[in-house]
């Protein structure tokens, strides 16, 4: 049946390209990662999310500038007499069987994305109830008043029911594989062709998609190259048309070829260093010297972040003052200077706390979780060592990284956050909140920063509908924090893409690849 | 002789139950599937719970067992990363690395053999020396500069050659062949070159040192007061007696080149079970690294136990069956 569908829409594509005498273009795509899964509620992960953005669609989307527009859903308000969302339903939209949806389609996602089997769940956990009023209207019903709610699910992609339950994948794949962990029906301008994991996945653009195409593909191949070096040289070869990301120093040499182009932007992505706010002892077993904010203070004023733009990162970051980038919502103007660099200055703070000779203390990085991370924690340890800090660099895998940051070994530690609803309140929520394991607050707040004045401000923040008030707080929250030294921001990561120089994409901040922007010329 | 295959048999079961326990005792080390199976916005609860249903929370040994028993059941798992049954995902991929080993061998032996000869014939010539020199340069640079140095030779600059993946394949059956078609024998070439160095430079030698050694023995010196054809001198007496430890030698380090094919497979995205272990290992994918152990364990005690059985029939001493 499904191959059937499938020749249908070659066939279709075929006569299409016949009859407005356009070419047919296969566009071959590489990234470093595979989607581990087709399922879009069993993985809560960039390749999975990026991947099925362009087969799945949920009620709002994002738009090219990231600003959140209408998809499945047309319009959307707050519930009348109670706290919650409705969605207007766009009507006439079918899934890629053939299929229509209707809001029994987002009921039963809602079930199924918020079950203890999927991955997503935790958007939505501020959610009481979801509740049908008619075939195209749909309540969101929310503990608190939720002004974010509809921003913050995006990627929420709606499967059809009967196509879900038929094939026995009424629940995400948890360990074993079901029908929707290699296979899909979603209602986004293309669908899945064939995929062989690891290899290729191919897709086609699915005819009957309710919004404009803009793309002119008549198909997208997909493969996961591992090797940074090998897919720098399948783009340069011919053999694919666009890989993501490549790395800094190759940047020069794609742009040197007059056939290829390389796309720079920012991620919404901060690299910042993190302290053991809580620790009574160092890991050497000397008295935690980074208890006293003016420690702190000296190792903000050691980093020379321009030197490590220069020298680490070629140039192509932007300072960060803050857990967020300029651009996302919540973005504190108000408090968006950073400590300068200035070695006298920290040696004065560190004297001034009772360390005129410095201290040892062990730095804690990760080798292949960021752009660069290790080079950048060589760098650090050094500017650190210019001042009397002495670090003592360790750097390890990201698998074995979390496990050892989640058991307290580390003096001072590495970390990339990228807020998810891109809003301020996100790293409020788990980079800054007390640890709070019943509330689920502070789960990746590994130094145990803690203010009660912050705790306070989060849920007021989350509740919050009058913009001005809620950024009066959270630029508190930022001022708080910058004074209190709660991290060290130091930049947001660069995004680098390179393609052929006849193809057109868009670069989103999210780093996500959205084949409907795709043009070959 | 039923004896001895039973036993050696017998043997290589408890060695594959040794190599999966020390496995086993290796992969805490490896770091938190867990931690890379969810997402960051993912609840601590929510991750303790996933780590109780798959069991990562239990003891080593009843970890152990419980994998060992699904195992001699001739059940694999499913993999943490893709959630596919392990078997499917292994069996899958064999045929990728095979094909890629074997061709590594053919080129090295095709090649190997004919240089080792020639420059045991004529050590002093500038073609001889310039050979030893370059295959020496070929083992000293690690295998993935090598590949990548290849790639951006043919691939890039040239243009000839595809610089990753497997190209056009054919289903035969189960098994997945590149070598039927002309795209996929192009995508061949690099990588088992890639793979084959080491070898070729090995066989070259070793012909080069028997060839050398046989050379001079009585025989051929006899031989050549005969007055028999220096090509049949060459062929027929010389190189034939070096043979035999040339291919001993080579079948055992076979063993080796399915194993370690994981850099250059890496290097070229070739689908084998090389790459299916690195970006295991990169998952911390448990279930695909404990049998892919195993496996490379029981190619290795098949491809010894072959070696062992052609010792019986070569040599008759062998096949007593105990020295008292």
């Amino acid at each position: 049946m499904k191959q059937l569908t499938t020749q249908r829409c070659l066939l279709a594509s075929a006569l299409l390209a016949l009859s407005t005498g356009t070419q047919a273009n296969t566009f071959t795509w590489a990234s470093s990662t595979d989607p581990q899964t087709t399922d879009p509620h069993a993985v809560n992960a960039a390749p999975v999310l990026s991947f099925l953005n362009n087969v799945y669609e949920g009620l709002v989307r994002r738009g090219r500038d990231m600003s959140i527009e209408p998809s499945l859903a047309t319009s959307w308000s707050p519930i009348e007499g109670k706290n919650g969302w409705r969605f207007e339903l766009r009507e006439g939209v079918t899934f890629q069987d053939g299929a229509a949806f209707n809001a029994e389609d987002v009921l039963f996602s809602y079930e199924r994305a918020s079950s203890e089997a999927s991955d997503v769940r935790s958007w939505f956990s501020p959610v009481t109830s979801v509740e049908v009023v008619d075939d195209y209207t749909v309540d969101f019903v929310t503990k608190d008043p939720n002004p974010l709610f509809p921003d913050s699910i995006a990627n929420f992609m709606i499967m059809d029911k009967d196509w879900t339950e038929s094939n026995d994948a009424a629940l995400p794949a948890r360990d074993a594989e079901n029908f929707a962990t290699a296979h899909s029906n979603g209602t986004g301008p293309f669908q899945l062709k064939s995929r062989d994991p690891g290899v290729k996945t191919v897709l086609v653009p699915h005819e009957g998609w309710w919004d404009t195409v803009e793309h002119n593909l008549s198909e997208a191949q997909f493969v996961p190259i591992g090797n940074a070096a090998t897919s720098v040289a399948a783009l340069l070869s011919g053999e694919i048309d666009f890989v993501s990301p490549i790395p800094l120093q190759d940047a020069k040499q794609v742009e040197s070829r007059p056939d290829f182009k390389v796309l720079e932007g920012e991620e919404t992505r901060v690299i910042m260093f993190g302290f053991p706010h809580e620790h009574e002892k160092l890991l050497d077993d000397s008295a935690n010297p980074f208890t006293d904010v003016r420690v702190r203070q000296a190792a903000a004023h050691a980093i020379n972040i321009d030197a490590i733009n220069r020298v680490v990162m070629r140039g192509k970051v932007k300072p960060a003052s803050q857990l967020v980038p300029a651009g996302i919502s919540g973005f504190s103007d108000a408090n968006s200077g950073r400590p300068e660099y200035n070695p006298d200055t920290a040696r004065a703070l560190l004297a001034d706390a009772g360390y005129p000779d410095g201290f040892s203390f062990s730095l804690k990085c990760t080798n292949d979780r960021y752009i660069n991370d290790e080079a950048l924690c060589r760098a650090a340890a050094s500017m650190f060592a210019a001042v009397g800090m002495d670090a003592q660099l360790t750097t390890v895998p990201v698998r074995n990284y979390w496990k050892e940051l989640r058991a307290d070994d580390f003096d001072m530690y590495l970390l990339g956050w990228s807020p998810g609803t891109f809003d301020a309140e996100h790293p409020i929520r788990f980079l800054l909140h007390t640890q709070d394991n019943e509330k689920k607050l502070g789960s990746w707040n590994f130094g145990n920063y803690s203010n009660a004045r912050v705790d306070e401000l989060l849920p007021q923040i989350q509740r919050e509908i009058d913009p001005s008030a809620r950024q009066g707080m959270i630029d508190e929250v930022v001022k708080q924090t910058q004074q209190d030294v709660a991290y060290i921001p130091l930049y947001t990561q660069p995004l680098m893409w390179a393609t052929k120089k006849n193809i057109d994409v868009t670069q989103r901040a999210d780093n996500f690849f959205i084949l409907k922007w795709v043009t070959v010329n | 002789m039923t004896y001895f295959i039973a036993k050696r048999l017998l043997q290589s079961v408890f060695v594959m139950l040794a190599v999966a326990f020390i496995a086993f005792s290796l992969f805490r080390f490896v770091g938190d599937p867990v931690s890379q199976m969810t997402g960051v916005e993912t609840s601590l609860a929510d991750q303790a719970r996933l780590r109780a249903e798959l069991g990562l929370d239990d003891p080593l040994l009843q970890q152990f067992y419980r994998f060992s028993n699904n195992l001699l059941q001739g059940e694999f798992g499913y993999s943490y990363r893709t959630r596919q049954p392990v078997g499917q995902m292994i069996v899958e991929r064999i045929p990728a690395t095979i094909e890629l080993g074997v061709v590594a061998l053919v080129i090295s032996l095709l090649v190997g053999i004919p240089a080792g000869v020639y420059t045991a014939l004529k050590p002093n010539s500038f073609f001889s020396q310039g050979l030893l020199l370059t295959t020496l340069v070929g083992v000293s640079v690690p295998t993935f500069v090598i590949g990548i140095m290849l790639i951006f030779l043919f691939g890039v600059q040239l243009g000839w050659l595809p610089t990753f993946g497997r190209g056009g394949t054919l289903n035969l059956g189960a098994w997945e062949t590149s070598l039927l078609t002309v795209d996929g024998w192009k995508s061949l070439v690099l990588p088992a070159l890639t793979l084959g160095v080491y070898q070729l430079t090995l066989t070259m030698r070793l012909v080069r040192a028997e060839m050398m050694e046989v050379m001079q023995s009585d025989y051929i010196r006899f031989a050549t007061a005969r007055g028999i054809s220096y090509r049949r001198l060459h062929y027929r007496h010389g190189l034939s007696n070096t043979l035999v430890p040339v291919i001993t030698i080579i079948g055992l380090q076979f063993g080796g080149v399915v194993a370690f094919s994981i850099v250059t497979e890496s290097v070229f995205q070739w689908p084998g079970l090389g790459l299916l272990f690195l970006e295991s290992i990169r998952f911390v994918d448990i279930p695909v690294m404990g049998v892919y152990l195993v496996l490379i364990a029981l190619f290795f005690v098949v491809i010894n136990l072959i070696v062992d059985l052609l010792y019986a029939v070569i040599d008759p001493r062998l096949r007593v069956q105990k020295a008292v």
